[in-house]
């Protein structure tokens, strides 16, 4: 017990240290876009994301990939994937495994050059994922 | 840990808050389909005070659970005087009426040249203090149990006082606590507002460890599976609904055995339970027999 509280103590303090004096540090916003197409595999889509900052590609960025579904949200625990750079400037690739058709909301947890988190609502369906539009 | 374990434990936490809340209310007699409400206040709020405003997270949560408290202030004053049934279907009728506010809530600003603020059924984008001030998904998970903690024990300590045998008369048999001078409604008021607050509290870390949040976040079956986790973790201790959500968050869904079909294997859980466990796995009884036995669980 006494090592579990010493393993916490030091993210508990860098968490209040943080919560209270760290300056804002503005990300640079970027940019994405998702196409991603049914696999043969039921709910397991392969998808290419496109990553783009001030209108040019965003190379060399770390993405690990969650999706959570936003009329459930919290109840829903899929793996988050890291997607691997296309061939293509900007371009990123990943494989998702759902549990179920449905609207989705993709999360991209980006770092190195820039460090944000986008959200991207997309319907997935037996063959493919499309925007959602509201 | 990875990233997968990060997310569960993350998703655990944070359920935590909303289960808390149904439990306080559920121990007071009152059934309530409408804390998700409140768990929406608290995101909206404490959204709006650090990416509108610049508000640091300690002030921007402590602004929505005062928030948060008032609304559920305000649901009590007009639906308390329900009883049973009754009272549920009022909150569950005050919780969409907040959640279609949220659908209608339009309020931005221009911050750092981009628009922030709540958008309708849009929903509001860019809650980034988490990532604008360098904190790691570990970090925050640490920030979640390091509240939560706090909270659990405070509850702990208050089921061992004056007040919490007082809140337990009120729950089991309210004529009989009346009949011995306690002021039933002013207490359930108090028990309300402070399961508002709680939930606001969930609100607020959800909306930050999210970066966005929409109305769809806050509809019924969040409010239904907070009570759920609170009835089959048990009423007879605050760790109950942390039971609850482990249970099926950590094991059910965690475990990824049941694929898909998990909430229907969840639902007959809950169906059984309720017959064979009116009061959860962690009920009563049990709580006394343990702590009897100096496991100290209230």
């Amino acid at each position: 017990m006494g090592s579990a509280v010493n393993h916490v103590r030091p993210w508990l303090a860098a968490t209040a240290l943080a919560a209270l004096v760290a300056p804002p540090a503005h990300a640079q916003r970027a940019d994405a876009s998702l196409a991603c197409r049914a696999t043969a595999t039921a709910h397991v889509y392969d998808c290419v994301l496109t990553l783009s900052r001030g209108g040019k590609p965003l190379q060399g960025a770390g993405v690990v990939v969650g999706v959570d579904m936003p009329s459930m949200p919290l109840a829903h625990s899929v793996a988050p994937v890291t997607a691997t750079p296309g061939a293509a400037p900007g371009e990123y690739h990943f494989r998702l495994a759902l549990e179920m058709h449905g609207e989705w909301a993709v999360k991209l947890r980006l770092s190195g050059p820039v460090r944000d988190q986008l959200i991207l609502h997309y319907d997935f369906d037996g063959t493919r994922a499309s925007p959602v539009r509201r | 840990m990875d990233g997968y374990t990060v997310g569960v434990l993350t998703n655990i936490g944070l359920f935590s808050f909303l289960a808390l809340s149904a439990y306080v209310l559920l121990v007071a007699g009152e059934l309530s389909f409408g804390q998700q409400a409140f768990f929406g206040v608290g995101a909206y709020t404490a959204g709006v005070a650090t990416a509108m405003f610049g508000w640091p997270l300690a002030a921007a949560t402590a602004a929505a659970m005062a928030l948060g408290g008032l609304a559920a202030l305000l649901v009590g004053l007009s639906t308390l005087r329900l009883r049973g049934l009754y009272f549920a279907m009022a909150t569950l009728a005050a919780a969409e009426m907040a959640r279609i506010l949220f659908e209608l809530l339009r309020w931005q600003r221009e911050v750092n040249g981009e628009r922030v603020g709540p958008d309708g059924a849009q929903g509001f984008r860019g809650i980034r203090w988490v990532f604008e001030h360098g904190m790691e998904a570990g970090g925050f998970l640490a920030l979640i149990y390091g509240v939560l903690s706090v909270l659990v024990t405070a509850l702990l300590v208050l089921e061992r006082s004056r007040l919490g045998a007082t809140l337990r008369a009120v729950g089991l048999d309210p004529e009989q606590a009346a009949a011995v001078g306690i002021d039933i409604h002013r207490i359930k008021l108090g028990v309300v507002s402070a399961a508002g607050a709680v939930a606001a509290l969930g609100g607020a870390l959800y909306a930050h460890h999210n970066t966005y949040v929409e109305p769809r976040n806050f509809d019924i079956m969040l409010g239904v599976h907070a009570l759920a986790y609170a009835l089959v973790g048990g009423l007879g201790t605050a760790l109950g609904p942390l039971l609850g959500v482990a249970l099926d968050v950590g094991v059910l869904e965690g475990s990824q055995v049941f694929a898909g079909y998990r909430m229907i294997v969840f639902g007959g859980v809950v169906a059984l339970l309720l017959v064979v466990r009116p009061r959860g796995l962690l009920d009563e009884q049990i709580v006394n027999a343990l702590t009897r036995r100096g496991w100290g669980l209230r």
